[in-house]
C-alpha cells in the first residue's frame, strides 16, 4: 500500500480510563480520505470520549494515533488543529460575548504586521465563509449569544472548515437544527467528502447516518462492537448493535439479519 | 441568549436595566454628570480647578486598581488582594530606597513585588484549581501580613523629595514669583498620577481591544471550555490577567505612598472593593466576558467624586461608608438584572 492509500486517521488500541472506569477500551478505527464514518452508540458508550481524544481535548491512557501513517501525540486541541483535525462540538463551543468573526478565528486570530488583531481581515473572511453556508447571515457584529441556534451552528461549522481541514469530527451537528438547516449540513458533508476530507459523524439520527455515511462503527460500554460498510447493514442491524452491544465484534452482517427487530 | 429576550416581569425595572454594555456605560456617564451637578450645587468649593485636581489625584489610585481588576473580572475571576498588594508594594519600594537604591529602580522593585503577588494568585488559581475568590482572599492576608511584618507595622518615612515626585509632581505647573518673593501658582498643572492613569488606561484598552491576549481574556471569561477547545491557552491567559492586576496594584501603591512620601503598611484596606465597584459600575460583569476600561474609568470617577463630594458637603466618614456600600450593592444589582435570562 503506497502512502497515498494509507488511512488518513488510524486509531489503534485507544484506551481511556478514569480511575477504575474504562471509558474507552482498546478501540481501533481507520478513517480514509473522502470517507464519512458514522460513530454510533448509547450516551456514555465512549463516542464523545474517543472523539475528544482525537481532537486533542483529552489525552488517551493508552494506544496510538496515526495521521497519514505518522504517529502523533496531541497534548491539547491546538496540536490536533495543526494536524488538520477540526471538531464541531455538540455544545458548539462558542464564546457567547464575542461576535462571529472573533469566534471563527478564536485561537487563530489574524494579525497585522504590528501584531495587532486584524479585525477588518477577519470580518472580510468571516463574511465570505458564512455567506457560503448561509447567504442570509448578516449580523456579523453581534455577540453570538443573540443569534439563532442555526446561525450559531453555522459559525461552528464555518470555523471547522475554514482552515486547512483534513479530518472533520461532527458531534450531533444537526441535533439543534430545523429541516432546511439540516439539509444544508447534509449537502455540506457531501461536498466536503468530495473534496477528500475524512469525516467522523457522531449522531443518533439513523436517517442522517444512512444517507450520509460510507461506514458505521458502533461503540458500547467503551468497546467497539461493530464496523460495517453502510450497504451491508440495515437500520435494524445497527440498532441491534447499539442496544445489544455485548455481541461479538465479528458479528457478521448476515447473522445480524436474523436478529428480530 | 442572555440579552436576546428581556423578561422584565412587567416591572419598570427594564427601563433602568440597560440591554448592553454601551448603554450601561452611558447610564454610568449620566450618573457621573448628575453627581457633579449635585455636588456643585451644594458646595461652592466643589466645582473648582483645585478640587478637580484633587479628585484626579484621589481617583488615580482606584483607577489603576480598577484597570487591573477589569482584566481579572473579564476573565471571570476576582482579585481581592489588590489593597494589600498595594501596601506591600509601597513598603518594598520604600525599603529599597532606604537600602540605598535610586527611586526609579526602587519603585520598579515595588511594582515587581506586586507582579509576583499577582503571579502567585494566578498560579494558585490555575494550577491548584482554587477559586479566585478564595485564592486572592488568601493573598489579601498574606500580602498584608508581609507588609506589616517587614515594617513592624511602623510607617517608613524620611524617603526624600525624589520619592514624593511621582505622587505630588505635576506637568505644566506654572509658578511665578511675586514681587514680595512669595510664589504664585498660575496653573497647578496636571498631576503625574492623572497622566499615569491616562497612559495606563489607554494601554490597557489597546491591549484588550487590539491584541490577541485581550481577545483571549474575553473568550476565557465568556466560555472557558469553548476557549480551551478553540486552542486558547486559558491558564496562561488567566495568569496574565492576575499578573497585570498585581503589577498595577504595585504601581498604585507607589503612587499612593509617593503622595504621602511615607510607606504605610496599613494603607489600602478595602481598596479592592472600590476597584471592584468601579469595574462593575462601569459595566463589567462579575460572571465574566464583559467589561471595558472606559467604563471602569467612569466607575472610578463616580466613586472618587462621591467620596470627594460627600467630604466637601461635610458628610461624616461613617455615612460615606454607608453610601458607598449602597452604591456597590446597587451596581451589582444592576449587573444581576442585566444577566437575568
Amino acid at each position: 500500500m503506497d502512502m497515498g492509500k494509507a488511512p488518513l486517521v488510524e486509531l489503534i488500541g485507544i484506551q481511556k480510563h478514569f480511575g477504575g472506569i474504562r471509558a474507552v477500551e482498546d478501540v481501533s478505527i481507520d478513517l480514509r480520505a473522502g470517507e464519512v464514518v458514522g460513530l454510533l452508540g448509547h450516551n456514555g458508550a465512549g463516542k464523545s470520549c474517543l472523539m475528544r481524544i482525537l481532537s486533542g481535548a483529552m489525552v488517551p491512557s493508552g494506544g496510538e494515533i496515526r495521521i497519514n501513517g505518522e504517529t502523533v501525540a496531541f497534548s491539547d486541541p491546538n496540536d490536533a488543529r495543526k494536524a488538520g483535525i477540526e471538531t464541531i462540538y455538540q455544545t458548539l463551543a462558542l464564546a457567547d460575548h464575542l461576535d462571529a468573526p472573533a469566534n471563527l478565528f478564536l485561537g487563530r486570530e489574524l494579525k497585522t504586521r504590528f501584531g495587532n488583531l486584524d479585525d477588518r481581515a477577519m470580518l472580510k473572511a468571516a463574511r465570505e465563509v458564512l455567506a457560503r453556508l448561509n447567504p442570509n447571515f448578516k449580523n456579523l457584529g453581534d455577540p453570538v449569544s443573540s443569534l439563532s441556534g442555526g446561525q450559531r451552528q453555522v459559525i461552528a461549522i464555518a470555523r471547522a472548515i475554514y482552515f486547512d481541514t483534513k479530518v472533520l469530527i461532527m458531534d450531533e451537528p444537526t441535533a439543534a437544527l430545523g429541516p432546511s438547516e439540516t439539509a444544508m449540513v447534509a449537502g455540506l458533508i457531501k461536498e466536503l467528502r468530495a473534496e477528500g476530507i475524512g469525516i467522523f459523524l457522531v449522531s443518533h439520527d439513523m436517517h442522517d447516518v444512512f444517507e450520509l455515511c460510507d461506514r458505521v462503527v458502533v461503540m458500547n460500554k467503551g468497546r467497539l462492537v461493530g464496523s460495517h460498510a453502510i450497504d451491508e447493514v440495515t437500520k435494524d442491524d445497527v440498532l441491534s448493535l447499539i442496544v445489544k452491544g455485548d455481541l461479538p465484534a465479528d458479528w457478521s452482517a448476515r447473522n445480524l439479519e436474523t436478529v428480530p427487530a | 441568549m442572555s440579552n436576546a429576550t428581556k423578561t422584565g416581569g412587567g416591572f419598570a425595572l427594564s427601563a433602568i436595566a440597560p440591554a448592553n454594555a454601551s448603554l450601561h456605560r452611558l447610564s454610568a456617564l449620566l450618573t457621573l454628570f448628575l453627581l457633579v451637578l449635585g455636588f456643585a450645587a451644594t458646595s461652592p468649593a466643589f466645582f473648582t480647578v483645585n478640587n478637580g485636581l484633587t479628585i484626579l489625584l484621589q481617583t488615580s489610585v482606584v483607577g489603576l486598581l480598577g484597570i487591573g481588576m477589569t482584566m481579572v473580572i473579564v476573565t471571570g475571576g476576582i482579585d481581592l488582594s489588590v489593597g494589600s498588594v498595594l501596601a506591600l508594594s509601597g513598603v518594598v519600594s520604600a525599603m529599597a530606597v532606604k537600602a540605598g537604591l535610586p527611586v526609579l529602580p526602587a519603585m520598579s522593585m515595588g511594582i515587581l513585588a506586586g507582579a509576583i503577588c499577582g503571579a502567585f494568585n494566578g498560579l494558585v488559581i490555575t494550577k491548584l484549581r482554587i477559586p479566585p475568590f478564595v485564592a486572592t482572599l488568601g493573598m489579601m492576608l498574606i500580602a498584608r501580613g508581609i507588609a506589616l511584618q517587614l515594617t513592624g507595622a511602623i510607617p517608613i518615612s524620611g524617603l526624600g523629595d525624589a520619592f514624593g515626585a511621582l505622587g505630588n509632581g505635576a506637568l505644566f505647573r506654572m509658578v511665578e514669583l511675586r514681587p514680595n518673593g512669595f510664589p504664585n501658582v498660575v496653573f497647578p498643572g496636571v498631576p503625574y498620577p492623572a497622566i499615569l492613569l491616562l497612559v495606563v488606561a489607554l494601554a490597557a484598552a489597546y491591549l484588550l481591544k487590539k491584541r490577541q491576549i485581550g481577545r483571549h481574556i474575553f473568550a476565557t471569561g465568556s466560555n472557558e471550555e469553548a476557549a480551551r477547545l478553540s486552542g486558547v491557552r486559558v491558564d496562561r491567559t488567566k495568569l496574565y490577567a492576575y499578573v497585570m492586576s498585581g503589577a498595577l496594584a504595585g504601581l498604585a501603591g507607589n503612587v499612593l505612598m509617593s503622595r504621602l512620601v511615607t510607606a504605610q503598611p496599613s494603607e489600602g484596606v478595602m481598596y479592592e472593593l472600590d476597584a471592584i465597584a468601579a469595574a462593575v459600575i462601569g459595566g463589567a460583569s462579575l460572571s465574566g466576558g464583559v467589561g471595558t476600561i472606559s467604563g471602569t474609568m467612569i466607575g472610578a470617577f463616580i466613586i472618587g467624586i462621591l467620596r470627594n463630594g460627600l467630604n466637601m458637603a461635610g458628610v461624616s466618614a461613617f455615612i460615606q461608608q454607608i453610601v458607598i456600600g449602597f452604591v456597590v450593592i446597587g451596581a451589582v444589582w444592576i449587573d444581576q438584572i442585566r444577566n437575568r435570562p
